[in-house]
């Protein structure tokens, strides 16, 4: 406690110090208590001073809840310590619309790391401003938070062996094993199938690669963009047929109780834009590119 | 209402389905690793030393490696090697299962078999050999049938510590009790009801036996 008296203490003089410098021109002394605001003041956008996204600005943070490793949306990489990916530079887009465009974006964003079942908690307790990390918008979630429109759109496809030509349909999986991960919406997915496979569940996607690299199931399946990820651990697979559920990705909000107004417009608004000046597809291009081999223009584009 | 318990859900069937798996792979395991077991411990008590090698290396290795590491090796790494149980991926992993649950349990049931041949009292083993009888007769008329009483509640606390271990059959894919649990609890987001009834329905599978155990313990103590 003394020591911190003692901290402050010299923090006050040296502010005053800096006043007392500065002297009748009184900008030396918000400079060195907000060295972050002062750059960004002019390029700041205007908001409605009514709406959450102003409250946001004034606190100079927006608290943005991601994944910490799910490659390629969000990954806390190790070498940097940085967040990177599909749905961290999405994040960053909608930190420039409330803060402005400036260089370092990351000094308005506080990341607060979430798994899979503390998306919609980390919302309810306002521990975040906003949930972006592979967030499938339904009906079910929809009664607890707000999602914005689509950002991103997957579904579920098969995966085979690259010699496997008896796969080339859904219909062709009748009476063969299919593999997925226990407990997920895929494995659903797969038994509401007419007809249905044989569904083998283990409790993860590489542990599937693995038995259908043994011949112990046919095929795997779950949603694309994990699929992916198998198909760069194992190039002699191969990605076939349809899409047989559709995944759309949103963006997680607190409801709107009086202290989320105009949020969720400004996401979408920012997203609309994002999709029309190319910088969704940018982004696209940057993350998801790599490992589909496709290019995107915008979240609905087949 | 948050808080209130209610069991029923859509997918209940799931729960008679996964208990039945259990029973089947208790109940085969259970077997398996009595008959392994009576084997290794003879291996263990053999008068010929190499034997008494074999037994040693057999338990030390199933006894000290996890069942989930040896039901990995059978299921995912013996395929790799050319060995396959079956072609079908599911009779495949349940024959893996009943053989990773009867190897590692063989160890523990062989050492307490091993306890028991030797608490026969030395003076009889040397009758009975003094007598004329050979070593299997002796093995077979003396030693087997006396070491059965005191083995017996000992290998009832293995036969249920094997039933709760049938759980890990799971991770390769044996749709048994706890899948059950699994797949209800991802379908319904209820993990309390969902896992509550899976620990419930293990009770009615091991209560039984620890019941049983009990009972045989009375018995066999009236009897000595």
């Amino acid at each position: 406690m003394r020591r911190t008296l003692k901290t402050s203490a010299i923090a006050l003089a040296a502010i005053f110090v800096v006043a007392a410098c500065g002297g009748g021109a009184g900008t030396g002394a918000p400079a060195a208590t907000q060295p972050a605001a002062t750059g960004a003041t002019s390029t700041k956008p205007k908001l409605d001073l009514s709406s959450y996204a102003y409250a946001i600005q004034t606190k100079g943070k927006l608290r943005v809840g991601t994944r910490e490793s799910n490659v390629p949306f969000g990954l806390k990489n190790p070498a940097t310590n940085k967040f990177e990916g599909f749905d961290i530079d999405v994040a960053r887009e909608i930190a420039k619309a409330i803060f402005g465009d400036v260089a370092d974006i990351d000094q308005f964003i506080e990341y607060v790391p979430v798994v899979s079942a503390t998306r919609i908690p980390t919302l309810q307790e306002n521990k975040a401003d906003l949930v972006i990390a592979t967030f499938t918008i339904n009906e079910d979630r929809k009664k607890q938070i707000d999602f914005s429109d689509v950002y991103f759109r997957t579904g579920q496809k098969v995966l085979v062996k690259k010699s496997d030509n008896s796969i080339k349909e859904l219909k062709d999986l009748a009476g063969k094993t299919v593999c997925t991960a226990r407990g997920s919406t895929s494995e659903r997915n797969l038994l509401a199938l007419s007809p249905a496979p044989k569904v083998l569940t283990l409790d993860d996607y590489p542990p599937c690669l693995l038995a259908m690299k043994n011949g112990q199931a046919d095929a795997v399946s779950t949603d694309e963009t994990i699929l992916f990820g198998l198909i760069k651990q194992d190039p002699d697979t191969k990605l076939v047929g349809q899409y047989f559920s559709d995944e759309p990705y949103g963006i997680g909000v607190k409801k709107n109780t009086g202290d989320r107004t105009g949020f969720v417009d400004l996401i979408n608004r920012t997203l609309i834009s994002m999709v029309q000046d190319g910088r969704w597809a940018r982004i696209y291009k940057q993350w998801i590119t790599p490992v589909s081999g496709d290019e995107k223009k915008s979240p609905d584009q087949r | 209402m948050p808080g209130e318990i209610i069991f029923e859900f859509p997918q209940q069937y799931l729960y008679p389905e996964g208990l039945w798996l259990t029973i089947q792979l208790s109940v085969l395991g259970l077997i398996g690793s009595i008959v392994l077991g009576i084997l290794i411990a003879l291996l263990r008590i053999s008068p010929f030393a190499p034997l008494r090698w074999i037994g040693a290396a057999y338990v030390e290795f199933f006894r000290n490696t996890p069942l989930l590491v040896q039901l990995f090796f059978l299921f995912f790494a013996l395929p790799a090697l050319g060995i396959r149980f079956s072609d079908d991926a599911f009779v495949f992993n349940f024959r893996a299962a009943v053989l990773g649950i009867a190897l590692y349990h063989a160890a523990y049931v062989a050492e307490v078999v091993r306890g028991g041949l030797l608490g026969v009292d030395r003076g009889q083993i040397e009758a009975a050999r003094s007598l004329g009888l050979s070593y299997r007769q002796m093995l077979r008329e003396v030693q087997l049938p006396q070491a059965v009483r005191s083995v017996i509640p000992p290998i009832g606390n293995i036969a249920i510590a094997l039933a709760k271990n049938t759980a890990l059959a799971k991770t390769i894919g044996v749709a048994e009790l706890l899948a059950a649990g699994d797949y209800v609890e991802a379908a319904t987001f209820r993990t309390v009801e969902a896992y509550l009834a899976v620990a419930l329905l293990y009770l009615v599978l091991t209560l039984p036996m620890a019941a049983g155990v009990n009972w045989l313990e009375k018995r066999l103590l009236v009897a000595r």
